[in-house]
């Protein structure tokens, strides 16, 4: 097991730039998830991690090892890769076997050599040896696959592919599990339920993993840590609640979750109150700025619908429903206000009565919720 | 030191070892054969490299280089002639195969022609059988004591109907034999050519004739002009036919450049044909895909379309009357040699005489030998080649290898003979006198045929995804362990199809086993060349027999294993 330190990493295609000075610092045994839109540089990022693409610059470091010149093969990073890649002309058992194999293949003579040679291309010839046949069993029990050990994987649904891939990577009792975007090709209920099996074997097992992924949702639910990356950058690190409620960009808080963002000129501070105008009307947040011209980000959730009676609030604006979607156990509302169009969620409860459209409504927001970017 | 590193690894080495196996056997001996042309002796680039007076020599015998050789093509008749009968064969040939193929293709493609399977299925015989067993074959039916002779003579003719040892003889043969290379991609022109451009003609009233002629026909004209001109270099490049048929008066480049060469040890005649054949064959190759790069039928994505049959009695029975008798001329050949291998004697009759299968006993006795030679050189060559085309498509796919892809593509170009005489001349004296010895026959086969099987084992390497070979890698594999422990499992019904291929092919090889082979290595088909040139038919027959029914055997086999791995 180890830690993963990325350092000034910088990688060119052809002369185009698609990592630039990418630093990360992962704990051992941390989940660690690489969150971005496609073409965002976090698959480069992975693969240089894992050797297959060279740096440019900087250096990478497992454990305490500097692995910039060391082959994928030497690196011990276990990786599951986006279409799984399992081996179609072995079954199960040989697929989790394979780096076992290869580890008898390094330690052996020649004539061994050619023993492990001939049980990698048929292990019906060349029976496995105990421990090897141990460690693999143990691995497919606690992936529920014992039963199809024999099988094709060609045979199996996808899911149990993805627990095959993950034996694989798992047997060979890696420094850092890399995950490629490993639930992109399953379907929704299959993907939730794999999240959670992913997440439990990497509490269980306490291994470094890092996790691609452009989905939000799933960084967010699985991931000690997540850094959001866009255009070959990190734009910000940190713990899911932490990039939720403090979001460093615009980018980051309309990526994660759903925001309601707009541009304002900052007026004055006083008694650790922020004054900004939105268009012709103020708002007011606790949080201080340097900036002038600043971005405000207001979460859906995070905005009241005001009763009638209700009194005089700090942030109230007056607004006219466009749009109500029903979602269940909340209502979200499409509210104009001004020249701008907010999103908010207001929860339900059987028996509340939905706005309709064309309603004019009263809304607040609480200034600590108010975010200034 | 580092990039020694990175080169001196399992597969970097393989890699070097890949790049001088072609250097030093295909470029090296183009390179000579082209100097040679110059200085009139064999040179010995290899030699200089590793002796001073090697070097010394090769430095004298190119200070007395000449152009003579290059102004003899033009001032002396002898070279210019070969030139012109040669490019005016496969000039005649490519033409007349068009005018051939296009009612047959049409038949097959567009209407219900009477016994359209049969004519398609038979329409594969004349692949199969070498070129030279069918020139053979020519002379066994339209020579003196031909039954064809006997019949045009019954009937009132005088002297022979075609002589065969003519330039007309080698055109018809070659046509006859040829045209299906011609004939399948037309028949895909015709089928996928848009069928809603010619509703659309007839929907402004244009008759069906009329149709055909102003609409599908043009639309069909590049890809044909493309077809012409892979007869022509097949036609130009065929050595089988004239070296069996050509009469001593009639110049033709392959078998003067022959009879320099194992004839009069001519080394700078034989090399300026050797260079004018090869520029004939590069120029056309070129053309070939400069002008019609794309336009091959088979890039149009073929979308399954109902195309209306032509159903009119007329004109599908002539086709199908004319599609037969071309058909027939190959069949008759054929079976004209199976006759001929177990008549006891066959002389100026319609029929044998009487009937034996003696010839196969002393075939399968006294002949083993040159079946064993067969067999062990196409097996030798099908290792090599399996071994040397699946790393070559590794390097290609993986490591974008260009300039290994562009070399591999060069013996396609290259006339059989013409690479045979720049070996011969290459490898002639130390340090690598190899000329004379099974091992350069094998490699000559080799490098002759590995374009097909390479063309197999790239196709199979890239429907292998990346992924699967960096996950070995992942896994702790070198990439030499991945290549054989994942990849090369993976590739091997391509391989496998491939090398069979290979093998075929090789048997059928008959320019450079003429020209190369030496006597304790005689495969078949310079056993049969010898057997008809003492005019030893009936052995040449069995000999024959054998031989095309071991590429049909195994050309099923590869058919079974290609259709296997695409289902």
């Amino acid at each position: 097991m180890g830690s993963v330190v990325v350092e000034q990493l910088t990688k060119n295609f052809s002369g185009v730039t698609v990592l630039q000075n990418i630093n990360l610092d992962i704990k051992e045994g941390e989940f660690f998830a690489l969150l971005g839109p496609s073409g965002c540089g976090k698959t480069t990022t992975m693969r240089c991690i894992a050797g297959f693409e060279k740096p440019s610059s900087g250096t990478i470091k497992i454990g305490d090892t500097n692995v910039n010149k060391l082959a994928p093969n030497q690196r011990n990073c276990g990786m599951v890769f986006q279409s799984y890649a399992l081996f179609p002309h072995m079954n199960v058992f040989d697929n989790v076997a394979y780096s076992l194999n290869i580890k008898h293949l390094r330690k052996s003579n020649v004539f061994k050599k050619l023993g492990v040679y001939t049980r990698m291309l048929n292990s019906k010839i060349m029976k496995y040896p105990k421990d090897i046949e141990q460690k693999v069993m143990d691995i497919l029990a606690y992936v529920e696959l014992t039963d199809h050990a024999k099988k094709l994987t060609s045979e199996l649904s996808g899911g149990q592919q993805q627990r095959v891939a993950l034996a694989r990577a798992l047997v060979m009792e890696p420094d850092v599990l890399l995950m490629d975007e490993p639930l992109s090709n399953l379907d929704l209920k299959l993907r939730h339920t794999m999240r959670n099996t992913i997440r439990k074997i990497q509490q269980d097992l306490k291994i470094t993993t890092i996790f691609v992924t452009h989905d939000q949702e799933e960084a967010m639910s699985m991931a000690d840590r997540v850094a959001v990356m866009k255009d070959g950058e990190i734009l910000q690190i940190g713990t899911p609640t932490d990039l939720y409620s403090n979001p460093k960009t615009p980018f980051i808080a309309d990526f994660v979750g759903t925001s309601n963002i707009m541009p304002g000129t900052v007026l004055n501070r006083e008694n650790g109150m922020t004054t900004i105008q939105i268009g012709n009307q103020q708002i007011k947040s606790t949080l201080a700025t340097e900036l002038q011209e600043v971005q405000v980000v207001i979460r859906p959730e995070n905005i009241n619908v005001l009763d009638e009676k209700e009194a005089d609030y700090d942030n109230a604006f007056e607004g006219i429903i466009q749009v109500a979607t029903y979602l269940g156990s909340t209502v979200r509302y499409d509210v104009k206000v001004g020249e701008h169009e907010l999103v908010v969620d207001t929860t339900y409860e059987s028996g509340d009565s939905i706005l309709s459209t064309g309603a004019s409504v009263k809304l607040s927001v609480s200034p600590e919720r108010v975010l200034l970017i | 030191m580092n990039w020694l590193k990175q080169t001196f690894t399992g597969i970097g080495i393989v890699r070097l070892l890949v790049y001088a196996f072609f250097i030093l056997f295909l470029i090296l001996p183009l390179v000579s054969v082209f100097l040679v042309a110059f200085t009139n002796e064999p040179i010995n680039l290899f030699g200089s490299l590793i002796s001073l007076d090697t070097m010394q020599t090769t430095i004298e015998q190119f200070k007395n280089a000449t152009l003579d050789n290059f102004k003899a093509i033009f001032s002396q008749g002898h070279y210019f002639d070969a030139l012109k009968n040669s490019v005016y064969l496969a000039f005649m040939v490519s033409v007349i195969v068009l005018l051939i193929c296009v009612p047959i293709a049409y038949g097959i493609a567009r209407t219900k022609m009477p016994f359209k399977r049969t004519i398609s299925a038979l329409c594969t015989i004349p692949l199969v059988v070498p070129t030279f067993i069918s020139a053979y074959a020519f002379i066994i039916m339209f020579g003196r004591a031909g039954w064809v002779t006997y019949i045009y003579q019954a009937l009132g003719g005088e002297g022979l109907l075609i002589d065969p040892y003519s330039m007309t003889g080698i055109a018809i043969v070659q046509v006859f034999f040829f045209f299906p290379y011609a004939l399948w991609p037309m028949v895909a022109a015709f089928k996928i050519s848009d069928v809603s451009l010619e509703e659309a003609s007839r929907n402004m009233g244009a008759k069906s004739w009329l149709t055909f002629i102003t609409v599908t026909f043009p639309l069909a004209i590049p890809g044909m002009l493309s077809t012409a001109l892979v007869i022509f270099s097949v036609s130009f490049s065929d050595f089988g036919t004239p070296i069996i048929l050509a009469p001593t008066d009639l110049n033709l480049l392959v078998v003067e450049a022959y009879r320099e060469i194992a004839g009069f040890f001519n080394w700078g005649g034989a090399a300026i044909l050797t260079v004018i054949m090869i520029a004939v064959a590069a120029f056309v190759y070129w053309m070939q895909h400069a002008f019609f790069k794309g336009k091959n039928y088979d890039a149009v994505s073929g979308k399954p379309k109902q195309i209306k049959l032509n159903d009119n009695k007329a004109l599908t029975i002539s086709l199908s009357a004319f599609s037969g008798f071309v058909v027939l001329v190959p069949l008759l050949a054929m079976g004209t040699v199976f006759l001929q291998s177990i008549a006891t004697t066959w002389g100026k009759d319609p029929l044998p005489n009487g009937y034996t299968l003696a010839h196969y006993k002393t075939i399968f006795t006294s002949s083993l030998g040159n079946i064993q030679n067969s067999l062990i050189l196409a097996f030798g060559a099908l290792v090599l080649s399996v071994i040397i085309a699946t790393f070559v498509s590794y390097f290609v796919v993986r490591q974008n290898a260009a300039s290994l892809d562009f070399m591999t593509t060069v013996p396609l170009i290259v006339p059989g003979i013409a690479f045979g005489i720049a070996l011969i001349q290459t490898f002639n004296t130390a340090p690598l006198q190899l000329t004379g010895t099974a091992m350069i026959l094998v490699i000559a086969y080799t490098i002759r045929r590995i374009p097909y099987m390479i063309r197999s084992t790239v196709g199979t390497m890239q429907s292998i995804k990346a992924d699967i070979e960096e996950a070995a890698v992942n896994l702790g594999a070198s990439s030499l362990t991945a290549a054989i422990t994942v990849i090369g499992p993976l590739m091997l019904p391509g391989i496998a199809a491939g090398s069979i291929l290979v093998f075929v092919t090789v048997i059928k090889e008959t320019s450079v086993s003429i020209l190369m082979a030496p006597a304790e290595w005689a495969p078949m088909s310079l056993a049969i060349f010898q057997n008809v040139l003492r005019a030893e038919y009936y052995s040449a027959a069995a000999m024959s027999i054998v031989l095309v029914v071991l590429v049909i055997v195994l050309q099923a086999i590869a058919n079974r294993l290609t259709s296997k791995q695409s289902s």
